[in-house]
């Protein structure tokens, strides 16, 4: 393993061993289901730097000894030679490993915290419970807090994730074509940016002649005047990057165009208000002011459009999602994709967005091209 | 085998009305139907998420892509679906199912999508209503389903009650299967050719992954060996060839339904092993009968493979049932008193890791008929 991400790991370990001494806590319990959902934490990851398989845990005590648990059995040989944690463990039974593994570390579960186990199948958190006596305090928002500003490894995996997001949608405007259907798209850009080092893609991409939302990817076949929406996800050393475009395939309609530029000002507009000390809502207001302006307040809402952006897992979803209720205030080397992606009764369903990372002076986008209407010729 | 799960299914998802018409989701209502009537039950919650999601799939046709859904079927009248999507993306999720009535399961207010539906079962009395699927739901989401049931019902577990989907498979079932195994076919030729054509492990898995998603596969997992076929790793983007053998792993999934195999190509290395390991195949097919005992094909299937012990990636096990999900039901352990069903069909496996014999993994699917086995796919061990 990297020397560099060891230590970035181990800084994770370290801040929350600190978190337990200042708190006078014996340790935490840090679970994952096994899913690397790409709007949440991943406690595990953020902890031991070994996207899990099965479910999972990490036990760290307050003296800083910490175990990585993790299932299944076989996997125990890649997840030693990656986690940052004193020790790996293969089992096929988390509930009692976890027991072995506490008692070895000399946990008080009245004295310890966890994180994850909600997340967790209810019969697995039955046995575990069964196995310890009870379950720990929950304290589901401590890997996500700890982890909420990027590390410069962490900030520079976001990078590269976005370049193979960009390199994706280039190899998208190459391939799509009319009568090819929609999986078959899918297929090749998850398949191609997976070769650029992508680990996973949350992937939506969908096409329609006036589109409704953008969706995961069906049987439709392509066909000349389709507008392709793609959200393109990809996750590189766990961290995922969000691009949002918008393609149509032959020459658009002029009001497809006008429609564009209220989403590409609406993006300037939350670039600059994103800014450390903002808060989300200020972000949110800033880009549906822009919207608002151009005639569409009414469609500033569900089912017109879903949120202006959140934050992307699987270290830390911070600052949640972008929505005017969100008072979080926004703090320099956060990362979130802010997209003002938007229903026009026009136009339909219109996608523009990057990820970005917050500075003093507003939001960086990470990409190096911002969304354009972009046209596929016929 | 246990694969890392993707963030979002990608792939053609569809309620394939031509190959699934509704009539055989009203048949495959009929057992349910029974255990209700025999339990008192007005209806029966499903739940599946996008890891486990079987038994709603088999009743719904409902493949949840990301979180979860929930099928909330009645003794009679119509049914309704929550899915954890937000109100915009319900048009999509509505071609994805025979239910009419889908409802978003996301937002403050989706804890009340459940009242007018349960409505005309509300009594004097609580109502007991079924569950299946339960185990797997996470507890947030177990308190939020019992907030919003309130003391007037109770849940009663069904997944023991009533086996779903079910053992024996149906024949437009087997028809599903038969498609999804000649798929991976094609998939595990294309990994192994790749891999003769001088590329790295996981170059090879990715070209298998982009051929059958091109043709329409809803699901690929994967897994190669980059240690000679000691172990087994998740995709990793590394792409470093590797000397020796190449051992690997494909899954694919064709309109709702898996087909796996574990793949060996021995570079001369794994010649002993690989022999005991087809022996051990053969001995576990030969055997498979309707009735026959899990615990019985196992110690064959171990004697077979003397003296080399299962590969430890196997986790002491020689197979399992598939269909809606890569594993139904339990591991095919030495201590199992299970028992074979007809047209029950399972993923066999053999293997074995051994210094000087070599390593290996082989497998095969199986349709047990009424008086033989029938292979609906099996890998060999093949030379370089």
């Amino acid at each position: 393993m990297d020397e560099r991400v060891t230590a970035r790991k181990m800084g994770r370990l370290i801040e929350a061993t600190e978190h337990l001494q200042t708190q006078a806590l014996d340790g935490v319990i840090a679970a994952s289901n096994g899913l690397n959902n790409f709007l949440e934490s991943n406690a595990v990851y953020v902890f031991s730097g070994v996207r899990p398989i099965g479910e999972s845990a990490v036990v760290l005590d307050r003296d800083g000894r910490s175990t990585l648990i993790v299932t299944p059995a076989w996997d125990e040989t890649r997840a030693t030679a990656i986690s940052s944690t004193d020790r790996t463990i293969g089992t096929d039974d988390l509930a009692a490993t976890l027991k072995s593994v506490a008692g070895t570390h000399r946990l008080d579960l009245s004295r310890t915290i966890s994180v994850g186990l909600s997340l967790l199948g209810a019969a697995l958190v039955e046995r575990i419970t069964s196995a310890l006596g009870a379950l720990p305090k929950a304290a589901d928002e401590l890997a996500r807090d700890l982890a909420r500003l990027r590390t410069p490894d962490e900030l520079a995996a976001a990078e590269r994730a976005t370049w193979i997001a960009e390199r994706g949608y280039e190899r998208l405007l190459e391939y799509a074509r009319p009568g090819l259907r929609e999986f078959e798209l899918a297929a090749e850009l998850h398949c191609f940016t997976k070769k650029l080092g992508a680990e996973d893609n949350f992937l939506l991409m969908s096409a329609s002649q006036h589109n409704l939302a953008v969706r995961a990817a069906g049987e439709r076949v392509l066909d000349v005047g389709d507008i392709i929406l793609s959200e393109i996800t990809p996750c590189y050393r766990g961290q995922f990057a969000q691009i949002c475009r918008t393609t149509v395939i032959g020459e658009p309609r002029p009001v497809i165009r006008e429609k564009f530029t209220i989403l590409q000002d609406a993006m300037i507009e939350g670039l600059a208000a994103g800014r450390a000390g903002a808060t989300v809502a200020d972000v949110t207001r800033a880009i549906n002011g822009v919207i608002a302006k151009a005639g569409y307040g009414d469609y500033c809402r569900p089912p017109y459009m879903r949120v202006r952006g959140h934050g992307l897992g699987i270290t830390s979803d911070r600052p949640g999602d972008i929505v005017d209720t969100n008072a979080r205030v926004l703090e320099n080397g956060m990362v979130f994709v802010m997209h003002p992606n938007q229903y026009i009764p026009e136009s339909g369903y219109l996608m523009c967005g990057e990820p970005v990372v917050v500075t003093d002076t507003g939001s960086r986008a990470l990409s190096v091209r911002p969304a354009e209407l972009d046209v596929i010729a016929v | 085998m246990q694969t890392v799960q993707p963030c979002v299914t990608i792939g053609s998802y569809i309620w394939a009305q031509d190959c699934l018409p509704y009539d055989e989701f009203t048949l495959r209502l009929e057992e349910l139907r029974a255990a209700m009537d025999r339990n008192g039950w007005p209806a029966v919650l499903v739940y599946g998420d996008v890891r486990e999601h079987a038994a709603l799939a088999f009743l719904t046709s409902f493949i949840p892509r990301v979180r979860w859904g929930m099928a909330l079927l009645p003794r009679t009248g119509d049914a309704r679906l929550l899915c954890a999507m937000s109100t915009r993306d319900l048009p999509a999720m509505r071609t994805l199912t025979w239910i009419a009535d889908v409802r978003s399961g996301m937002g403050p207010e989706w804890e009340k999508a459940f009242d007018p539906w349960l409505e005309r079962f509300t009594d004097n009395q609580a109502q007991k209503l079924g569950t299946i699927g339960f185990d797997v739901m996470a507890p947030v989401l177990q308190a939020a389903v019992r907030r919003s049931l309130g003391e007037r019902f109770v849940l009663q577990r069904a997944d023991d009650v009533v086996a779903i989907p079910a053992r024996r498979k149906r024949p437009r079932e087997l028809t599903m299967i038969r498609a999804s195994c000649k798929l991976l076919e094609t998939a595990a030729k294309t990994f192994v050719e790749s891999w003769r054509g001088s590329h790295a492990p996981e170059t090879a898995a990715l070209d298998a992954e982009r051929v059958a998603r091109s043709l329409a596969a809803q699901d690929v997992r994967t897994l190669v060996s980059l240690d000679g076929g000691r172990t087994l790793v998740p995709y990793q983007g590394r792409f470093e060839k590797c000397e020796g053998l190449l051992v690997g792993y494909l899954a694919v999934k064709v309109l709702g339904y898996w087909a796996d195999m574990f793949v060996t190509v021995d570079d001369g290395s794994a010649t002993a092993a690989a022999r005991h390991a087809e022996a051990a195949l053969d001995a576990i097919i030969v055997n498979m009968r309707p009735g026959t005992r899990i615990d019985a094909l196992h110690a064959k299937a171990v004697g077979a493979l003397a003296p080399y012990k299962l590969h430890p990636v196997l986790g002491g096990s020689i197979g399992h049932g598939i269909g809606l999900s890569l594993h139904e039901g339990a591991e095919f352990q030495a201590s199992s008193d299970a028992t074979l069903v007809e047209d029950g069909v399972y993923a066999l496996q053999a293997g074995a890791a051994d210094a000087k014999a070599g390593n290996v993994l082989i497998s095969a699917i199986v349709r047990v008929a009424a008086t033989a086995a029938e292979v609906l796919v099996r890998s060999r061990p093949r030379t370089r």
